[in-house]
């Protein structure tokens, strides 16, 4: 367990912060689109996070073995939910989508707000391709024992 | 004995800076998880206490083992209750890799010793 779990925490967090960064994709994809799959406007889409619970069997037998208990097993998502904060009403009597009173219902992605979510995502996945580095070097130091 | 009790704490000083790996790789990996609460391993703790038992420091050292425990002293510095602070994270991170290839060069240089002596190095 001990020589590739820093390998294995880190790359669940790159699984995570890539997914943010595709959700964010498409919310900015779909900032201006007033028909989503369900014929509503699009709402925007949010992952949450959480923390992953030392399930795999290396963290089951260790734990098992006395050898300390599984925590920091790394980070998995625990869903994508869609904000339900009020859609953005825009008068524009020409649009098809427009209701009886000449306004559309655009939907809730603020533009600006996923571009700072979106550094916020590529950040935090360079921060987690540092900790692979520091866990590779650390093992491959730890392999200089044997020469 | 081929080993003496500096040798095995620096094999359980590699370990423990291994498991501290883990721990900091954990926080930096729950970085945007809301409420999240950071881990660290005090092996330093726990070996410094092992090796402080004169006479059983040997089997002290066998048998300390490191795990992760929640950081209570550490203050939310998110608004959503997480105490994860991603700058000072990277800090310890790359301060314990160092410490860990620290340890890794003196258990390499004594084991280099050890060949010189036995005049197969």
């Amino acid at each position: 367990m001990s020589l590739f779990g820093g390998l294995d925490i880190s790359a669940s967090a790159l699984t995570a912060e890539r997914l943010r960064m595709d959700v964010v994709a498409e919310n900015l994809a779909n900032a201006q689109t007033t028909r989503g799959a369900d014929g509503n406007p699009y709402r925007r889409k949010e992952v949450v996070l959480q923390e992953r619970a030392g399930s795999s069997f290396g963290a089951s037998l260790s734990a098992a073995m006395g050898g300390g208990n599984s925590k920091g097993a790394g980070v998995e998502v625990a869903g994508i939910v869609e904000d339900q904060t009020p859609l953005k009403r825009v008068y524009d009597p020409g649009h098809p989508d427009a209701d009886a009173d000449g306004y559309v219902s655009m939907p809730n992605v603020d533009t600006v707000a996923e571009m700072v979510d979106l550094i916020g995502a590529q950040r935090a996945y360079e921060a987690n391709v540092t900790a692979m580095q520091a866990a590779k070097s650390m093992f491959s130091k730890t392999l200089e024992l044997l020469r | 004995m081929l080993f003496d009790t500096t040798q095995l704490a620096l094999e359980r000083s590699i370990e423990g800076a291994g498991k501290r790996h883990e721990a900091l790789a954990a926080n930096l990996a729950n970085a945007n998880t809301p409420g999240y609460q950071r881990v660290d391993v005090d092996f330093h703790g726990a070996l410094a206490s092992a090796m402080g038992r004169g006479e059983e420091s040997r089997e002290a050292l066998h048998s300390v083992s490191f795990s992760p425990a929640q950081d209570a002293s550490a203050g939310a510095v998110r608004a959503d209750g997480s105490t994860v602070d991603v700058d000072a994270e990277s800090a310890k991170l790359a301060a314990n890799a160092l410490e860990h290839q620290a340890a890794v060069q003196v258990a390499h240089a004594r084991i280099g010793i050890l060949k010189s002596a036995m005049g197969v190095g």
